[in-house]
């Protein structure tokens, strides 16, 4: 009995272990480890029985934040994207664009998935929207498959990095650190992963030629201003888009929250320009949107039920103590954070892990001195990866879905995985040079009190109501 | 007498089945609601306001004003029923989804199983896992819920919404689920004894 008493944290991660790997839904399976070591730890005494009573706070906490409304609203719209018509306008122009090029379908490729991801914030509205237009294009002039599903599967996962991505959103209130710097801080990194992206295809370009041909003569339909005109009609409406989620936030005008909202209600507005809206179009989409919400936090109160009660019977402490034990201080701790997260991204899906994990390590990076920025936006680029990770990578999931039989699926496999290793350069480079990440965030000039001034002036105008 | 116990439970399951999508649907229609209210809220603050900096004709001033105002009064109350549709969206939400078998799980070895196995997890994970936590999660939100409900509690904030219909989802969601738990229960025993095919099988959800 002593030892289960000594022991009750170590032996309730491993229970975690052991109930998650049954593979009931996560989101019981996590829930129930919680209250069965609550249970044990009344007994014990360990903990009071009304401390599980905090549950029903938690709870109320999950459902009153205003910042998971964000999962729902960018999800919404990410699934009217996905079919409304944008993305096609924006392969085609721009793929004609960058044809005569060697290797230009795949930098439109790129491109286009930059794009997209500064505008929603959703992997499987890119990949899927991306594959189905792409992949019949560069297959019949001639891309190799390997390359073709490589690229479409690593562009669509840039989203998860650019803002306005959902996963900086659910760090960010997992770490507690505003979603505005978090956003700030994926922009030097967004940047590196498209450069390494482009690099990528101009040295497959120079070694494997016949794997990129450029577009032949008889394929570029489009020239001069014809061809620009196609190119503006795809990106004017983005740059609308853009500034409609993101402007708006990083000008402090709409909480991202709100952002996620009128995001939604411009991608309506576009797929009514491009005459794709229709009702089944929308009921789809809330229909796929709540479905993955009502998932998503769910696992939430799953894991805030197991978080109670690990932090009730030690957990937090014996955590921090294995964590600090790490040779190397931050620099090994990251790279051991790093390689753990890696490892589990192919077992479980981000949400898991920003729910289960993160609040495990936050605590001990913050007492490492590390900036939570830079290490939300260093994990946000890791578990990027893990929509890559062949078997279960959900950006391979997509793209299998998508495209023929003809496709074989180790194909797919076997695409991803030189696009698996820029990714893990990227977070090497941010591990090394914390700039990449710090250099964007606006440091607001620390105010000494003493030396503010209020001054109240009297309007000759009634003055405008401030509604905050 | 076994054969009318189980079409009597089936039966039993339908009805829970078709409980649980009306209220999938209600939850399908907060999503949309909820953002409309959102995006309303965004534009209304920031354009109303920017209107009345650049007003200066009296008549359109005052109207604007009259507007604002009321949206002053209803501000609080509207962004308050962005959170309780978000609320209603997961509560409600929820056993639909399970009934479409989209909670995410580590498949790691439940991909490998048989179907059988499959079965016998998700049957044993109903009764020592959802069923439980539940029941657990109903007793503590539901006096919490009586508590709010006795006193009339209403939002802290001026003009804000009453307090118990949100509490009140708390249980009433945990419910639902576990009646959809025992509808899952009754569909894997009677697939198990051959009575029964599961239309929904686990694939990974999309994201």
């Amino acid at each position: 009995m002593t030892f289960v008493r000594d022991n009750m944290a170590p032996l309730m991660f491993g229970g975690l272990v052991v109930f998650m790997l049954i593979g009931y839904p996560a989101a019981f399976s996590l829930a129930a480890v919680g209250l069965f070591f609550g249970f044990i730890g009344i007994e014990l005494g360990l903990i009071v029985p009304d401390y599980l009573g905090n549950l029903t706070y938690q709870l109320y906490g999950i459902i009153s934040n205003d910042l998971l409304l964000a999962i729902p609203f960018f999800t919404f719209m990410g699934a009217i994207l996905e079919r409304c018509g944008l993305a096609e306008d924006l392969l085609d122009s721009i793929g004609q664009l960058f044809g005569p090029v060697r290797g230009g379908l795949s930098y439109a490729v790129i491109f286009v998935g930059a794009i997209l991801g500064a505008i929603t914030g959703t992997v499987a509205a890119s990949v899927i929207a991306m594959g189905v237009i792409s992949v019949p294009i560069m297959m019949k002039y001639g891309y190799s498959t390997r390359h073709t599903m490589g690229v479409i599967a690593a562009s669509g996962t840039i989203t998860q990095v650019i803002p306005p991505s959902l996963v900086l959103v659910v760090l960010a209130d997992q770490l507690g650190r505003s979603v505005g710097d978090m956003y700030a801080g994926a922009i030097g990194p967004s940047i590196i992963q498209i450069a390494l992206f482009c690099a990528w295809v101009f040295i497959v370009s120079v070694i494997w030629p016949k794997d990129v041909p450029a577009l032949p003569p008889e394929a570029r339909t489009l020239r001069g201003w014809a061809l620009w005109r196609k190119c503006l009609r795809g990106i004017i409406p983005s740059l609308g888009l853009i500034f409609l989620v993101l402007g708006t936030i990083f000008l402090g005008l709409a909480t991202p929250t709100e952002a996620g909202a009128l995001g939604a209600v411009g991608a309506l507005l576009l797929a009514g320009m491009h005459r794709t809206l229709s009702w089944p179009l929308v009921y789809q989409g809330m229909s796929t949107t709540m479905r993955l919400t009502a998932m998503v936090v769910y696992i939430l109160i799953g894991a805030r039920t197991f978080s109670l009660v690990f932090q009730g019977v030690g957990g937090k402490e014996w955590i921090e103590h294995l964590l600090a034990a790490l040779p190397g201080g931050q620099f090994g701790f990251l790279v051991f954070v790093n390689i753990l997260i890696f490892v589990i991204a192919f077992f479980l899906d981000f949400f898991e892990i920003a729910f289960i994990l993160i609040p495990l390590l936050s605590p001990v990076a913050d007492k490492l001195g590390i900036d939570l920025i830079w290490f939300g936006v260093l994990i946000c680029a890791n578990i990027q990866t893990s929509f890559m990770h062949p078997p279960f990578g959900f950006a391979l999931f997509y793209l299998r879905g998508i495209t023929p039989p003809s496709v074989k699926t180790a194909d797919i496999y076997w695409g991803a995985i030189p696009w698996l290793v820029l990714q893990v350069i990227l977070v090497a480079i941010l591990i090394i040079w914390p700039e990449s990440v710090t250099y964007w965030i606006s440091k607001a000039p620390p105010v000494d009190p003493n030396t503010v001034k209020f001054e109240i002036q009297i309007p000759e105008s009634p003055p405008p109501l401030n509604l905050q | 007498m076994a054969e009318a116990a189980l079409n009597a439970f089936l039966k039993l399951s339908r009805i829970i089945d078709r409980i649980n999508d009306q209220f999938g649907t209600i939850a399908n229609f907060l999503v949309l609601f909820a953002c409309l209210v959102s995006a309303a809220n965004a534009a209304i603050r920031y354009g109303l306001n920017g209107l009345l900096y650049l007003s200066h004709n009296v008549a359109f001033f005052s109207a604007l004003q009259l507007g604002l105002t009321w949206y002053g009064n209803n501000a609080n109350a509207l962004l308050e029923a962005q959170w309780y549709m978000f609320a209603g969206i997961v509560l409600l939400g929820a056993p639909f989804t399970l009934k479409l078998n989209e909670h995410v799980r580590v498949d790691l070895l439940y991909g490998m199983a048989s179907p059988r196995i499959r079965l016998w997890i998700d049957i044993l994970g109903t009764i020592f896992f959802l069923l439980p936590i539940c029941v657990i999660l109903i007793y503590f939100t539901w006096f919490w819920f009586l508590d709010s409900w006795a006193i009339n509690e209403t939002s802290s904030n001026a003009g804000g919404l009453i307090r118990w219909p949100v509490k009140l989802l708390l249980p009433v969601g945990f419910a639902l689920m576990a009646l959809q738990g025992v509808s899952e229960l009754i569909k894997r025993v009677a697939a198990l004894m051959g009575r029964y095919t599961l239309h929904h099988q686990y694939e990974a959800p999309v994201q």
